[in-house]
């Protein structure tokens, strides 16, 4: 069972920056942004490419997201340049950018092997030790992203951000520029996985072409996920990290969940689409019941209080 | 001083199914000037209002505000002189914001927006301060989602948002045409109250025709694009309802249901 919410732990703590950034573009600009699939990869590549020119591994994890965030710096552009919706954009994006991804990569995987990462000198630690290691640190990071983009939400143009996704008319005749945004949004939600997709790679110790597929899927699973346990709303800034924190590492579990009782690798994609469905249906009937047992204590509370409703 | 000088909004222009929402306007309204406007659907009123605003560039002509060519400015560069309050009471607030980012939001107006943090014990205070005057007790839920405000809240809620950063023009689209009748009495009230506090020039669109008459110091009366009628406060106070009605059905328009409904209750 340990073992089972370490495996959760290392490998759920690194998509959390990813799926944060997701839940940036999926809920707070009610937008859909496909360019992640690539930019992943591309945050990725640029990171295992900085550790084998023998960069420090926290110079590389912000190459990693800065090359992703140049990723959605483009989507952005195309969007508004073109004047195409975000979501066909970043499908064009996730497309291209696999071959320069490829390009950056030169081969299809690059082994990290002896070079430094972060997490090589628990090297010499027992497995589980190693794990706890790795997930204190990457708990770290991810503690200081979360703090970080909580604060951010706060600020003048955080509540900008939020303003934008809900009700765009009322933003702008409020002075809000959303095209300004538009551009802010992508750059920080790539920039996110590119961040997430850094820790992946120095943790596994190897970057592939093929990292990115799936995430964007796996990212709307892990939030809605997240807002069937947190219930966060447009002001409610703590739990919009909270649910972006239990959402990924309850999709993680899922999966890791999975892979314990003996499923083969190749269903894991199965798992994650289920996860989402699941998620959605329980969203739509456990939702409602969840309402409905709200109301019937309300009012088993109101009954037993009458006195009070009626000062109220 | 606001100055609209011939202006065309023209939508589609040269195919088939091009609309004419505004055609020659001229008007200029005086720093501080109250004017109302009325006409029948399509008349142009709600263009006027979106050209004024920035969310409708026209096709030909300028506009100047306080001496400065706004033309070519798009509507959230001029939100820091130029207020709105919509018809619909859901599109001035943001629904999923509670009650104090809707105003923080609004308090960043026509300022460059940073990495302040919005909502700060200072401002809030200054919040509280603005919404107590409602008298609707908003300065306790604070915190509240908008989207739990009634409809009369929210839009009066808008007014005060509108309000906060002092701007020179407000503009008000049919904002109590969707409200019941007795909280449309108190969002007019807090309108005159408003209008009078800030001093800035008001447009404001109306259906109603009592509304039309009563409030503010000029008429305009709209016909397919154009002002085809200019009433200044003392010919103003001479109108009645019916007259008014006969002058835009004299213009060839069929009156709405809704205005001569108003006409029905006050002969």
């Amino acid at each position: 069972m340990t073992q089972v919410l370490l495996d959760m732990l290392v490998t759920g703590l690194p998509l959390v920056p990813v799926f944060l950034g997701i839940y940036t573009v999926f809920r707070l600009r009610a937008d859909f942004d496909l360019t992640v699939e690539g930019s992943f990869v591309s945050g990725g590549a640029v990171c295992a490419l900085a550790l084998v020119h023998g960069w420090p591994s926290w110079l590389a994890l912000l190459a990693g997201t800065g090359g992703a965030a140049a990723a959605g710096a483009v989507t952005a552009l195309i969007h508004l340049l073109l004047r195409v919706p975000v979501l066909l954009a970043g499908l064009v994006m996730s497309i291209g950018l696999f071959s320069v991804n490829l390009h950056v990569l030169d081969t299809p995987t690059v082994s990290l092997g002896t070079v430094g990462t972060m997490f090589s000198g628990f090297g010499s630690l027992s497995g589980r030790q190693a794990d706890l290691a790795t997930s204190g640190v990457m708990a770290g990071v991810v503690a200081v992203v979360l703090a970080a983009f909580g604060l951010f939400l706060r600020t003048e143009l955080g509540l900008a951000l939020r303003a934008t996704g809900v009700n765009a008319r009322m933003a702008r005749s409020q002075g809000v520029n959303d095209r300004r945004l538009t551009v802010l949004a992508l750059v920080l939600a790539n920039g996110l996985a590119g961040l997430g997709a850094s820790l992946t790679v120095q943790y596994q110790g190897y970057a592939d072409v093929n990292m990115g597929a799936g995430t964007f899927v796996a990212g709307v699973g892990a939030v809605l996920l997240g807002e069937l346990f947190v219930r966060p709303s447009g002001s409610k800034l703590l739990r919009i990290v909270g649910c972006v924190l239990v959402g990924t590492l309850a999709y993680r579990l899922v999966l890791v969940g999975a892979l314990r009782v003996g499923l083969p690798a190749g269903d894991l994609r199965g798992v994650t689409a289920l996860t989402l469905l699941v998620a959605i249906a329980a969203e739509r009937y456990l939702g409602a019941l969840g309402g409905l047992a709200r109301t019937l204590t309300r009012n088993a509370r109101s009954a037993t209080a009458p006195a009070r409703q009626e000062a109220a | 001083m606001l100055r609209l000088d011939d202006i065309d909004l023209i939508y589609n222009p040269g195919r088939v199914d091009e609309v004419v929402a505004l055609r020659n306007l001229s008007v200029t309204f005086e720093r501080g000037q109250f004017v109302t406007v009325v006409g029948t659907n399509g008349a142009g009123k709600s263009s006027l209002i979106q050209t004024i605003s920035g969310a409708a560039r026209p096709t030909r002509g300028r506009i100047h505000l306080d001496g400065r060519d706004v033309t070519r400015l798009p509507d959230h560069r001029r939100a820091g002189w130029i207020a709105r309050v919509f018809d619909d009471p859901r599109a001035g607030t943001a629904p999923e914001l509670s009650i104090e980012d809707n105003l923080a939001l609004a308090m960043a107006r026509g300022r460059a927006r940073g990495l302040r943090f919005a909502v700060t014990t200072r401002r809030r205070a200054v919040m509280r301060e603005h919404v107590a005057g409602l008298g609707l007790g908003l300065e306790n839920r604070l915190a509240d989602r908008v989207g739990l405000l009634s409809a009369g809240q929210r839009q009066s809620l808008t007014m005060v948002m509108a309000a906060l950063s002092a701007p020179s023009v407000l503009l008000l689209d049919e904002h109590l045409a969707a409200l019941d009748p007795g909280t449309t009495a108190t969002v007019l009230a807090l309108t005159t109250e408003l209008v009078r506090e800030l001093g800035a020039t008001t447009v404001m669109v109306t259906h109603n025709m009592d509304h039309a008459l009563a409030l503010g110091d000029r008429l305009l009366v709209m016909s397919r694009g154009r002002v085809i009628a200019d009433y200044d406060g003392t010919e103003k106070s001479e109108m009645t309802v019916g007259g008014l009605i006969d002058r835009i059905t004299g213009a060839g328009d069929a009156v709405s249901d809704r205005s001569a409904l108003v006409e029905k209750v006050t002969s």
